[in-house]
């Protein structure tokens, strides 16, 4: 930070006013990220407010983060400063809602849980379940593209942001894309924000495609005995003309209680399949029949959850982060992504290199993305922890994918980057991020590369 | 005179069959299909990524531009050469790589024919899903530059939601690689904003995509309206049921007289509009879907709802649509179409104004669009030959485009900017909102080396469209 600290307080508190903003000690060390603490909070109410304040943060050398519930902020390296947070809670309005153009406008502050309850009268959704129950907001979900177990039929938020306004740290608001689903004018701009982690601009204003209810839901649970067998199982149901909504092979090692709650196969050696189906009556009839007809070739047994047991699977699933973590804080989340037909190699070879470990691990894995998490739930320290993570890494590169460090204890994150190694479009982006940030006041050194 | 010197690099960096320099020989590469530019120096073939990094190279240290090309399809302009320049026309790099189907991927080059990829795959039952109205022509390479749509992306999407990795050539000669044949590879993700940047910030020369599975079953409606109106409304009605179709078309009286005079394909002559949707999917859900659409079509008047009986007949009348562009062109010696956006639920009231542009320059003005996707593509039907009657059009289509703005939409949903509506863009973009996107350009592309003068306003022009639409549109 710049030496002249009371000044810049001074004109943030003359932006903002006085009660937008905070240098309380409690207040900031909740917002710490990767242990730094930031001085000073402030919470504009406006799109033009947070353009200012960027701009203002960037004049006084001052690095900031934004946020909103702050559900994602322990994903990324380690910010190199971080002098400033920058909360979004103070912007929630909805600008603009047509549900029979099936598109809606949002301050980035507004919650998902918020927007759902919005939409759902005129049976329409987001269909997005991202880690955070509800909790996070539109603009952290975009600026992390953020997705769960739906996005096996619908895709992440990339695929549903039709446009946005970006306030940057030259003070300005842009637009890019618009309300209309399709538009090719320019740049898309908003495909860069998206998954930038707040470190090219902020966020002030999306607009996304909204998509209608299916009409009733369905989930089965299939207990596939082996990988071999669960291999088996994706490959018939991507072949077939099913096409599930969500779809995910849950894996834990023996033993591994997570939750007294959870769905019963956390709580043994077993895998299960769980899939879930929408449509009419006649749709999961047929659905439930075909299921049942390939699991009973492969000889998997087979069952249709009842609604409670069905919510909690897939509340648990999308939390899976939060959900390994509240009993395990020292738990290392790893996000892996891979091409789709290596996913079952994958967890076989995590089952054994966290045996080798001698620590226990619990995986889900989106079957039909290619994206698979695994969390080690014991404490390892930060050598072991390294050594781990580093042999699984190998495993991913090996299979053609990246393996990506979500959520690991500080002294293991010190010791590597945690979204691996940058390759020959590595350049581009840096110099993409100096053309926008070129003080690089936006969250500095979280991004690959540490850029 | 050609310039010798520059010819002769360029074969020495290919090989004399790759590169075209002769008058004669050049006359065809004026063109896209929106308009006649100017002839380019040299056009030139090449077949590898090495080939493309060499004659990058010469070009960057001649001092003219570079302009890639793939079968010359667009509607912009964008394949065209605005400034001096030579074109690289990717059509010979048009092997398909590597198809996994396990993984749902392809590899391609750029000159890769749409068609012939989905093609390649649909013994497997999969199929490449952007389906632009030219799909038997046009490359990969050129939908990737154009962000691509066609009927179908009413429920796929553009190429921006298929293309996961490009091979990209950059001005100063270096070759990266973005995206991955995975999802969520970290860092930016350049693959997402070089992906309709038409050719000006680098040269694709190779293409992952995703496959789609074919689905069950298919099922294609034509409901048949006595007024436009009631066709208009039927579209936001269909969504408000709950119900995304494959595809949603929309096309007017006029227009389906021409395709029915074209192709015989079965069209209504005497309605007012058509409607053709088609639903797909699991049997059970297409079955549903198709009865909720003919009541709802019924319910808002339709005269008649057909449903096709074969494949040959659904096939037809897909032709029909497909080719509706050339149909009006019978009709009248010229015809230009517009590309603009609106939210759906605004059709009714775009096509009121439509008929009083049509009668405030004296034109006519055929409509077809992608309706579920508010994409209009009105065809102002001209000649030529009569200067009047040009200027009326110029006016018309920017009446039109006005019109689509102050209703919240955009300039273009699939045709691109090129030189066409570059200086257009001002209309929805404000000089803050340009200076960000010159700023990606000047880092892909910071000697303006590739497709100058194209996308982003040059000033000269301020507010009009481009088009020299005597010409030849």
């Amino acid at each position: 930070m710049v030496a002249d600290v009371k000044s810049a307080l001074k004109e943030f508190s003359a932006l903002l006013g006085e009660e937008h903003l905070t240098t309380d000690a409690a207040t900031c060390s909740t917002c710490a990220v990767d242990g730094k603490v930031p001085r000073l909070i402030v919470y504009p109410s406006t799109a033009e407010e947070v353009a200012a304040v960027l701009k203002l943060a960037a004049d006084s050398g001052f690095a900031l983060i934004p946020f909103r519930n702050r559900t994602k902020l322990d994903i990324g390296n380690p910010p190199e400063r971080y002098d400033m947070g920058l909360s979004l809670k103070g912007m929630n309005n909805v600008w603009h809602y047509e549900p029979a153009d099936l598109t809606i406008s949002v301050e980035p502050g507004l919650k998902l849980k918020e927007l759902q309850h919005l939409v759902a009268r005129d049976r329409l959704w987001l269909p997005l379940d991202p880690a955070g129950d509800g909790q996070a907001s539109l603009g952290g979900i975009v600026a992390a593209n953020a997705s769960g177990p739906l996005r096996h039929a619908y895709g992440s938020p990339r695929d549903m942001v039709l446009g946005m306004k970006i306030a940057t740290v030259q003070g300005k608001i842009i637009k890019t894309g618009g309300r209309v689903v399709k538009n090719v004018a320019g740049y898309d701009l908003g495909k860069l924000l998206i998954g930038s982690y707040g470190t090219l601009g902020v966020i002030v204003e999306v607009s996304l495609k909204l998509f209608p209810l299916p009409g009733r839901r369905e989930t089965f649970i299939l207990q596939p005995g082996n990988l071999g067998i669960a291999r088996d199982l994706r490959r018939r149901i991507l072949e077939s003309p099913l096409s599930p909504l969500r779809m995910v092979l849950l894996v834990a090692s023996a033993g591994t209680k997570l939750r007294v709650d959870a769905p019963r196969a956390f709580d043994s050696s077993r895998l299960e399949m769980c899939i879930d189906a929408g449509g009419s009556d006649s749709m999961l009839m047929r659905i439930r029949t075909m299921l049942e007809g390939i699991a009973k070739e492969l000889a998997v047994p087979f069952e249709s959850c009842n609604a409670q047991d069905a919510e909690n699977t897939w509340v648990h699933a999308s939390d899976f982060r939060r959900w390994i973590g509240e009993g395990h804080p020292q738990a290392i989340v790893l996000k892996i992504c891979l091409p789709i037909s290596a996913s079952e190699q994958f967890l076989s070879m995590a089952q054994q290199e966290a045996e080798n470990a001698k620590a226990r691990m619990a995986a889900m894995s989106l079957l039909g993305v290619g994206i698979v998490y695994v969390a080690v739930l014991d404490s390892l320290g930060a050598a072991d922890g390294e050594h781990l993570t580093r042999r699984l890494k190998h495993s991913a590169e090996n299979l053609g994918g990246v393996l990506i460090v979500e959520q690991c204890p500080l002294e293991l994150k010190m010791r590597l980057d945690v979204w691996g190694e940058p390759k020959d479009d590595y350049e581009i982006m840096r110099k993409l991020k100096m053309a926008w940030d070129s003080r690089r006041t936006l969250a500095p050194g979280r991004m690959i590369g540490r850029i | 005179m050609k310039s010798p010197p520059l010819i002769r690099e360029l074969v020495r960096a290919t090989n004399t069959e790759a590169v075209l320099w002769r008058a004669e020989d050049l006359l065809l590469y004026e063109y896209d299909a929106l308009s006649v530019m100017r002839q380019p120096e040299a056009v030139v073939f090449p077949t590898t990524t090495e080939e493309v990094v060499r004659v990058v190279g010469i070009a960057a240290q001649q001092g003219v531009s570079v302009i890639p090309r793939g079968a010359g399809t667009g509607l912009s302009g964008g394949a065209t050469v605005a400034e001096r320049g030579i074109l690289i026309a990717l059509s010979r790099m048009n092997k398909i790589v590597e198809i996994d189907l396990e993984n749902q991927r392809a590899r391609v080059q750029p000159g890769v024919v749409n068609l012939d990829l989905s093609r390649a795959v649909e013994d497997a039952g999969y199929y490449f899903a952007p389906d632009p109205s030219s799909q038997k022509a046009c490359t990969l390479g050129g939908n990737v530059a154009e962000n691509s749509g066609g009927p179908h992306t009413l429920a796929y999407g553009v190429t921006t939601h298929h293309a996961l990795g490009l091979e990209i050539v950059l001005s100063d000669g270096d070759v990266i690689h973005t995206g991955a044949k995975f999802w969520d590879r970290p860092g930016y993700d350049l693959t997402g904003v070089v992906v309709g940047s038409e050719g000006t910030l680098g040269i694709v020369t190779e293409i992952t995509v995703r496959l789609c599975r074919l689905p069950e079953a298919v099922k294609t409606l034509l409901a048949i309206f006595d007024r436009v109106l009631d066709a208009t409304r039927t579209v936001a009605a269909i969504t408000a049921r709950g119900i995304t179709p494959a595809a949603l078309e929309m096309m007017d009286g006029f227009t389906l007289r021409a395709v029915e005079a074209a192709t015989g394909a079965g069209y209504p002559i005497d309605s007012a509009a058509v409607l053709l949707i088609e639903v797909e999917g699991l049997r059970e859900a297409v079955e549903e879907q198709a009865q909720a659409i003919e009541a709802v079509c019924r319910e808002n008047s339709a005269r008649e709802v057909r449903c096709a009986r074969s494949e040959e007949e659904r096939a037809l009348l897909w032709k029909g649509r497909k080719n509706a562009f050339g149909a009006l062109g019978r009709i009248a010696p010229n015809y230009y179409v517009q590309d603009g956006v609106i939210p759906r639920t605004r059709l009714p009231e775009m096509l009121e104004f439509t008929a009083e542009v049509e009668k405030r320059y004296a034109l006519r003005i055929g409509n077809i669009f992608h309706a579920g996707d508010g994409n209009l593509h009105p065809l102002i039907m001209f000649d030529a030959r009569d200067r009047s009657e040009c200027e009326r059009v110029v006016r018309a289509a920017r009446d039109l485009i006005a019109k689509c703005v102050e209703m919240g939409g955009s300039i273009t949903g699939e045709h691109g900017v090129g030189v066409e509506k570059n200086e257009l863009m001002p209309l929805i973009f404000s000089e803050d909102d340009l200076e960000m996107q010159r700023r990606i350009k000047g880092v892909f592309n910071p000697s303006g080396l590739f497709n100058p003068g194209k996308v982003l306003p040059t000033g000269k022009m301020c507010g009009e469209l481009r088009i020299q639409i005597g010409a030849g549109a």
